[in-house]
């Protein structure tokens, strides 16, 4: 496919985001439906076109893995949209890009509203990355969103792709135990996540991010719900051996690690 | 094990970034050991192998440990003594040393500095571009993590469990990788290392191995 090309179906993307917006938002979002049995793959990096356009993707990949350096000023914790979007956005169950550029706009329980993509990053912002949201025109937002584009090609619009969001577990069998939970995080979490949940540091750069304090996400983010973050350990922690702990020590160490403190809810904190 | 790696992280927490001052007549100790090993019967000098200054023999497939953190040079003596980590001249070596030896030594050996060595026979420039995609990357679709989101940025290692691993010898990396794919090296925390070299091809591993000899080793002040 050409540059132009891409250009133009990203312009008609966004366009058909506008236009179908309030048909959306009549029928309560998109169909829940599972796509197939096979996880999406994302367009390979070589793929990504020369010119104006892939120039804004690339910008994209480095503000999602390097936040805080290339977007400095809406960053507020030691955290990257990598450290929960694993493989650059791309990993099954860790929210990829892929799955969601092509949910949006959909209706959310969190407030009641439909959301729009830039509007579900803008809360990333606020909440997990304990910041500031850029604003819908901001280069920043541009860029992720093009980035996000770019991740979906191929894949059919309108419909929950297998993998998409995070892994939603069963109600676990005995109530979540902080006491419990604790154990596991000292024995398969503490290694690179630090005893204190501080992370770990090398050579001047973050390598493993803080899983709480006021380094880490807010109460307001989405991890900070139990359920969530079972689901998001279940699949993707300890790295690399995701889907070694059971489904009841997941729901242990995420009631643990969200019992710690962190930053509190900025739809609480009194307004400055 | 798991209890193990509980108090071994406690341990290695507290002691991970002790005062200096004060510590001289370990060191002393350290380097005695290195340079004529410990007076012992049967005990060998260090330096027959890793050099004085740590830098490795990779003629032999000797590693560097220069540098290494002291509790992860430490770590490995033990490892080797308890037979969890196979290496059958390093098991013959280390036999006879104390707590106190290693402890000695290991805080030497992380203090010294070492250039890079030249790795015997030419390397593949090839395979060094797919190592690095490996080691910047990650290989996903086996669930294998870039190598530097566990060993750090460009491989300098993250105190006190994860060794540094750029500058390393071509051969020492190499056959690491294919102790832990093979179960011969069983030391390594939560089988993290031993799951990532299973699932990786032949051709993987010589790539990360060429990539990684090909970097410079890190200068550390703080062991
Ligand atoms: C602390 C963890 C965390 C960080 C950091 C984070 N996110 Fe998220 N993100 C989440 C969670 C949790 C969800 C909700 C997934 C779900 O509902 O299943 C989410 C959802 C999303 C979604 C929608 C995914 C979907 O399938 O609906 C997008 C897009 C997104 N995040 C982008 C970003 C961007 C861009 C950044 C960096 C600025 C970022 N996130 C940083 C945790 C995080
Ligand atoms: C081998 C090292 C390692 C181990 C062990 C590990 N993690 Fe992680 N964890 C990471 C890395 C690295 C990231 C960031 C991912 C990225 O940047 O690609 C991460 C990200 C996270 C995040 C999201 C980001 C944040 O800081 O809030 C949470 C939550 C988390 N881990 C929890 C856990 C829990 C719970 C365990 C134990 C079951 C665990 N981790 C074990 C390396 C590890
Ligand atoms: C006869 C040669 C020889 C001698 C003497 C020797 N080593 Fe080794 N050492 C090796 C070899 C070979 C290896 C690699 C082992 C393997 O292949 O598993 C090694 C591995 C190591 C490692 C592991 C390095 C890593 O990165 O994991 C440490 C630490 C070490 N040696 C320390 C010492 C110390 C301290 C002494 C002196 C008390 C010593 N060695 C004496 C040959 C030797
Ligand atoms: C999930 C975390 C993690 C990732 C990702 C990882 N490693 Fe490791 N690696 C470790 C740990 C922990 C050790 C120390 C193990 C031990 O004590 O035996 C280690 C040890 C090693 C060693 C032995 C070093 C020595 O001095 O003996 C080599 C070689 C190595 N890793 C190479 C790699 C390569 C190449 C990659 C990328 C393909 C990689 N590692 C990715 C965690 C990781």
């Amino acid at each position: 496919m050409t540059t132009r090309l891409f250009a133009r179906n990203f312009l008609v993307a966004m366009l058909a985001a506008v236009v179908l917006w309030p048909v959306s938002s009549a029928r309560g979002g998109p169909l829940e439906v599972m796509q197939g049995t096979e996880i999406f793959t994302p367009p390979p990096d070589s793929d990504i076109p020369q010119g104006p356009f892939g120039d804004l993707v690339r910008k994209g990949e480095k503000i999602f893995t390097q936040t805080g350096r290339f977007a400095r000023h809406y960053v507020g914790n030691d955290l990257t949209c990598e450290s929960c979007h694993l493989n650059r956005g791309r990993k099954a169950y860790s929210a990829p890009l892929w799955g969601a550029y092509v949910l949006y706009p959909r209706f959310r329980s969190k407030n009641h509203m439909v959301n729009k993509l830039d509007e579900r990053i803008q809360g990333c912002f606020r909440f997990s990355m304990n910041g500031t949201p850029p604003p819908v025109t901001s280069q920043t937002m541009k860029a992720l969103i093009a980035y996000s584009f770019w991740m979906s090609r191929g894949a059919p619009v309108g419909v929950k792709l297998k993998g998409q969001g995070m892994l939603t577990l069963p109600k676990p069998g005995s109530t979540p135990s902080v006491l419990r939970g604790r154990k596991i995080y000292v024995a398969r979490c503490a290694l690179c996540h630090g005893m204190h949940g501080q992370g770990r540091t090398s050579h001047g750069g973050q390598v493993f991010p803080p899983v709480w304090g006021n380094r880490s996400y807010n109460k307001g983010a989405g991890l900070y719900k139990v359920a969530k973050l079972a689901g998001f350990v279940k699949m993707n922690m300890p790295l690399s051996k995701g889907d070694t702990l059971s489904d009841q020590a997941s729901w242990d160490v995420a009631a643990y690690v969200d019992s710690q403190p962190r930053p509190a809810n900025p739809r609480k904190r009194p307004r400055s | 094990m798991k209890v193990v790696l509980s108090v071994l992280l406690l341990v290695a927490e507290i002691v991970a970034f002790p005062a200096w001052s004060g510590a001289t007549p370990l060191m002393d100790w350290g380097l005695h050991v290195a340079k004529e090993g410990n007076g012992k019967p049967g005990s060998t000098a260090c330096m027959e192998c890793h050099r004085l200054d740590g830098g490795g023999m990779p003629s032999i497939g000797s590693p560097r440990i220069a540098g290494q953190p002291s509790q992860y040079i430490a770590r490995e003596i033990r490892e080797v003594k308890a037979g969890k980590r196979y290496g059958p001249v390093m098991a013959g070596v280390v036999q006879n040393l104390s707590l106190r030896d290693i402890r000695a030594v290991a805080l030497y050996y992380s203090r010294a500095k070492s250039p890079k060595l030249p790795d015997v026979g030419p390397s593949d420039p090839t395979l060094v571009g797919e190592g690095k995609h490996i080691a910047t990357r990650g290989f996903w679709k086996k669930n294998i993590p870039a190598c530097v989101q566990c060993h750090g940025p460009n491989g300098y290692g993250v105190p006190p469990l994860f060794p540094y691993i750029a500058g390393q010898n071509r051969t020492y990396l190499l056959r690491q990788l294919m102790a832990y794919a093979f179960l011969k090296r069983q030391d390594d925390p939560d089988g993290l290392m031993r799951g990532i070299a299973r699932r990786m091809t032949m051709t993987q591993r010589k790539a990360v191995a060429e990539y990684f000899s090909s970097l410079k080793p890190p200068i550390r002040d703080v062991p």
